[in-house]
């Protein structure tokens, strides 16, 4: 009963905190400050400056990582007994993962998934996987001859099944026979998905498999279901903050001041707009000057856009205009939105001050 | 993509430089790290790389050589992971044991059904031959069409905890000689179509797999095998999660071959039998002529798994009274699914003997072998062990002290044994007011309710020399302090209520349990020879006197009656719990078999990533345990820096200005408050690092690239969202609150 006080209470603070985080932003006066007012330097620079910066606490950290390293003994313990080992907490644990497993794991074989990297296929990790154990089971002395000869070796035709069939097993009765999959950010952009999330829960459900994940997104545990969690992954958690930087998971992230930025975008729409037609800038300019004429407005209505372009001769027929608009939507210099009539309008996605600097570029 | 190295290519562990190898291995998707040494048995001690087992680790000036300290740390290994798994094994053959005979009327009616409809499905057959005879079948009338279906209603709408009850039916059905295939609802995914069941179903009967499924393979198959008198049974464990159409498109091929191919269909419904006409379309629902089956109910399987791997059985393994409280909340809020209860007894009991030196250790003592122990017949490696492995708050252990924990043993298990009877008795009892075993064992193990009972002095009497007298049981007064409306309270005021004939009943329960110790026996035969001898002489009283007496009132005499002997088995139960039922916390060298670290149990069970990410970065300086950000409300420029951020983007609301937020980090790493300036003037250490914090300049692409990172880092945590294209200059905020 008292534990359930407390979850309800837990609840209640929860949504508590997110009501008073909304009001804050809506009743006080909202900045109106602009990322564009920080002299932001140039990307190039930044990223030079990201790999030079100097870390702080090196003697704590290290210190963490003895601490965890003589868990290492324990943490095979738990492997062996059949559970699942997950590592969260903040700060990159590749490092550490791959450390654990190359000193204490060195009985079994180990394969390593970068999850954080953006294209993943499932598919090949686990043919890789399934050759891996074919490889293991050939060089076993103890393999059983008649389930030798009933094993056929995993090939790039076989299904995703037949594979996961195969790591399955069991071909060896040994209990302590298996291989460790570790997999670096299992929530990673690649293996997010539900269908990659399932496989990977079959795959460490297989008897001559052992996984090892990291996690680092706080609301993980939403990928997986019950079955997933408790007879799938079977996870043993734990806690393991490095506070190590995340250099190799945060290559793939654009840097905040850099990359998506007003002026950024700025900069690539003026490049693209200059190697269009000058009639093409011209429609684009037509569609800037009334967006900055009516700031309140949604955008520009496309029958107003057509008629003011044939009045400048800019364009002769619909179809040309429209060859003009697959372009600028194409480089994203457009965006359609309805305005409250129900028109389609066309819109610039760029703040006044950059377009203005804009159209005076492209003149 | 191939693999990326076939040799092993080692990654060595603290080194962050990237080399060419390393920088590949960042890139690849996955490689292979190493593969295994050789086989252990040809593997000598000195080629194993674990740096070191005991918690505390390594201590240079240790006397021991490295190869003693490898034996050593080998066999402790080895003795630990045979407890675990022999413990472990037992857990898991009892719980298969149990829910077998839980499922075994079920599964014996289902092979009573499946006979029925076969011989049925064969007289069709033998009626048409020559229908049949054609290599494709032809149209035949309906009914001879239709497909025999059990639903198998599993009332859980957690499917995945039956799992276990569909491969056992299947390994049933198959021992009586049926061809089973268990198929789920993974095989019948609307991308793969009907070709994705029928591979499957191939896969299971022809062990290979098929490049063009047909049925016409599988009914060649069929006509080859020895035994084609017996029916082909196909499991779907799992009815509302198959594609429909492909479920519906699957039954309507089955059905046109039933003639050749004698189908019957087990599907499993989590639901109602309703739901079936919502997934399967109306032309192939005519096809199936249905039959229900029902399985025990998720409660009735945890009070008999309960019952019998945390009552009856003694695995060398039990639950304090607050991992019991723990575990029953996790199963009633988290998991309410069987398998998350096996999995928190199992992380349980992989934390017992990981973290238990005597538990493994003395692993002999506990279980069948304390006969063998008691004649002085330990192994000595036992000696050796326990003296090597002694934690260091225990004296250190030699053969004497081992010698000496025989009898505090044999007394736990026996004290063990005598709490069990007394619960299973309560329980019998609780059964009549629908209590769960799992409420009553948490306060059965519960050590307040028992140190209530003798105040303070409860070790004294853990001999029981000196309870009340066997004699006084029926009129016992007990002192002590029951909850209120608690469960044991409960279960001995429905004793008190109990009609006559469900009191016999109990009695004959009661009378089964306590077999084994006859002194509660003898007892428990005295109240049942109570209740029949009052009962007899009651009816020769009621007939003498029926012809006088008013019938109402001779009822209310034979419930006083009743009542009376009620009374008594209640009393009796009252002394049966002070006297024996002592919580295993109580009972001296507990720490051995039991395990009570519930916290610990907490975190590897339920990772709050969400609360635990966030504390690390609001309070990094803690974790870290470094000296230089030790004030708690100052944000101090020699804090992590996405720690920094994190904390100051919580003084802003769901939405944070970019702007805004990098100019605070930007002062708090350039100008240290003012608090911080004043503490640093008073000691000399802090103006060498004043000093030194202003002497590096801090150049704006500096902070820019930390900033960047921070923001980078929070992104993966998950904290943070990045700017939209409408809102360019604010970011917003996941997380609020712990």
């Amino acid at each position: 009963m008292e534990a359930n006080d407390i979850d309800e209470e837990e609840e209640f603070g929860f949504s508590r905190n997110y009501f008073l985080a909304k009001e804050s932003s809506g009743s006080s006066k909202k900045s109106t400050c602009k990322v564009s007012d920080i002299d932001v330097v140039d990307e190039q620079e930044l990223v030079a400056a990201m790999s030079d910066i100097k870390p702080k606490h090196e003697k704590e950290i290290a210190a963490l990582r003895d601490g965890y390293r003589s868990l290492y003994s324990q943490w095979v313990f738990e492997l062996r007994c059949g559970l699942g080992m997950l590592f969260y907490g903040f700060g990159s644990k590749k490092a550490l993962l791959e450390e654990f497993a190359s000193t204490a794991l060195t009985d079994y074989s180990v394969v390593v998934i970068n999850g954080y990297l953006p294209s993943i296929n499932i598919k090949q990790v686990v043919l890789g996987l399934a050759q891996v154990l074919w490889d293991l089971l050939k060089t076993k002395r103890k393999t059983p001859v008649a389930s030798v000869s009933k094993m056929k070796e995993p090939s790039g035709s076989q299904s995703l099944d037949e594979l996961i069939l195969f790591l399955n097993g069991p071909w060896v009765e040994e209990k302590d026979f298996f291989m460790c999959i570790v997999v670096h950010n299992i929530d990673g952009p690649g293996l997010r998905d539900s269908d990659t999330q399932q496989c990977l829960a079959r795959i460490a459900a297989c008897s001559h498999t052992r996984i090892i994940a990291s996690i680092d997104h706080v609301n993980v545990p939403l990928l997986w279901d019950k079955k997933m969690v408790d007879t799938q992954f079977n996870w043993y958690w734990h806690h393991t903050p490095t506070f190590e930087p995340y250099k190799y998971e945060g290559m793939f992230f654009p840097l905040i001041l850099a990359h998506g930025n007003t002026t950024q975008s700025a900069k690539t729409a003026t490049i693209v707009l200059q190697s269009l037609t000058p009639n093409a800038q011209s429609v684009f300019r037509v569609l800037a000057e009334h967006q900055m004429a009516h700031l309140n407005e949604e955008g520009m209505p496309i029958s107003s856009l057509y008629s003011t372009c044939r009045e400048r001769f800019l364009v002769s027929s619909q179809v040309t205009l429209n060859s003009h608009l697959t372009e600028f939507k194409d480089h994203e210099l457009v965006k359609m939105r309805k305005n409250p009539e129900g028109e389609d309008c066309l819109h610039i996605p760029l703040p006044t001050e950059a377009l203005e600097k804009l159209l005076k570029d492209i003149a | 993509m191939k693999m990326a190295a076939s040799a092993p290519s080692r990654v060595e562990p603290s080194s962050d430089q990237e080399n060419g190898d390393n920088s590949l291995q960042i890139q690849q998707p996955f490689f292979l790290l190493h593969k295994a040494a050789p086989d252990k048995s040809d593997r000598k001690p000195s080629r194993r790389r674990i740096t070191s087992s005991p918690p505390s680790p390594n201590k240079p000036g240790a006397a021991k050589s490295v190869d003693d300290d490898y034996s050593g740390d080998h066999s402790h290994e080895h003795l630990r992971m045979e407890a675990f798994q022999h413990a472990w094994s037992d857990v898991e053959a009892t719980i298969e044991g149990v829910l077998r005979s839980i499922d075994s009327g079920t599964f014996e009616a289902i092979y009573s059904w499946i006979s029925e409809s076969f011989s049925i499905i064969r007289t069709h057959v033998s009626s048409g031959f020559s229908e049949i005879s054609r290599s494709f079948p032809a149209a035949v009338e309906s009914v001879s069409r239709r497909l025999f279906t059990g639903l198998v209603l599993t009332k859980n709408m957690e499917l995945f905890d039956d799992l276990r009850t569909f491969e056992e039916l299947g390994r049933f059905l198959r021992s009586h000689g049926c061809h089973v295939a268990n198929l789920s609802s993974l095989d019948f995914l609307a991308k793969n179509g009907i070709g994705g069941c029928i591979t499957s179903l191939l896969r299971q009967f022809l062990a290979a797999s098929v490049d063009a499924p047909d049925m016409l393979t599988l009914s060649s198959w069929y006509n080859d095998q020895v035994n084609n008198d017996t029916p082909i049974i196909l499991i779907i464990d799992d009815l509302e999660r198959c594609c429909g159409s492909v479920l519906s498109d699957f039954i309507l091929l089955l059905s046109e071959w039933v003639m050749k191919i004698p189908v019957v269909l087990i599907i499993g419904v989590a639901t109602t039998p309703d739901r079936l006409r919502s997934i399967i379309q109306s032309e192939a629902l005519q096809c199936l002529c249905p039959f229900k089956f029902n399985l025990g109910t998720l409660a009735e399987r945890m009070d008999a798994v309960v019952e019998a791997i945390l009552v009856k059985q003694c695995p060398g393994f039990f639950i304090s009274h607050k991992v019991a409280v723990f575990m029953r909340n996790h199963f009633a809020n988290h998991g309410g699914t069987m398998s998350s209860f096996i999995r928190a007894l199992k992380i349980a009991c992989v934390q017992h003997f990981s973290m238990e030196p005597f538990s493994f250790v003395l692993r002999g003592l506990i279980e069948e072998d304390i006969q063998r122990s008691k004649q002085g017949l330990l192994p000595k490696a036992i000696y050796n062990c326990a003296s090597n492995i002694s934690p260091c708050d225990r004296n250190k252990m030699d053969e004497e002290a081992v010698q000496k924990l025989v009898p505090e043993i044999i007394q736990l298990k026996r004290l063990h044994f005598l709490w069990s009877i007394v619960v299973l008795c309560l329980y019998e009892a609780g059964k009549y007011d629908k209590l769960h075993l799992l409420d009553l064992l948490c306060e059965a193990l519960d050590p307040e309710v028992y140190a209530s009972r003798v105040p303070g002095s409860f070790t004294q009497e853990t001999r029981h020399t000196k309870a009340s007298s066997p004699n006084d049981c029926f009129t016992h007064q007990h002192n002590f302090t029951m909850r209120k409306g608690g469960f044991i309270s409960r279960a001995m005021r429905k004793v008190r209520d109990l009609a006559e004939s469900h009191l016999l009943s109990l009695l004959k329960k009661w009378e089964r349990h306590t077999a084994d110790i006859s002194e509660i026996h003898e007892k428990v035969k005295e109240l049942q020879h109570m209740l029949k001898f009052e009962d007899c002489q009651q009816l020769k009283k009621d007939s003498m006197e029926i012809a006088k007496i008013h019938g109402l009132q001779s009822k209310s005499n034979l419930g006083r009656v009743t009542k009376r002997v009620n009374d008594k088995a209640a009393s009796f139960l009252a002394y049966l719990i002070e006297k024996y039922m002592q919580p295993i916390e109580c009972v001296p060298f507990h720490e051995i078999v039991c395990f009570k670290n519930v916290k610990k149990l907490q975190m590897a069970l339920v990772g709050d990533s969400r609360r635990r990410i966030q504390v690390d970065l609001l309070e990094s300086h803690k974790i870290l345990s470094c000296s230089c950000c030790r004030n708690n409300n100052i944000l101090l420029p020699s804090m992590h820096d996405t720690s920094i951020m994190y904390s100051s983007c919580q003084e802003h609301g769901d939405l944070v200005n970019l702007h805004d937020w990098y100019h605070s980090f930007k002062r708090i790493l350039l100008f240290p408050n003012s608090k911080r300036r004043h503490k640093l003037k008073q000691s000399p250490l802090s103006k060498k690092q004043k000093f030194t914090d202003d002497s590096e300049k801090l150049s704006e692409v500096a902070i820019q690239s930390r900033f960047c990172r921070g923001v980078t880092e929070l992104q993966i945590a998950g904290l943070l969202r990045m700017q939209s294209k409408r809102r360019p200059d604010f970011v917003q905020r996941v997380a609020f609150g712990l």
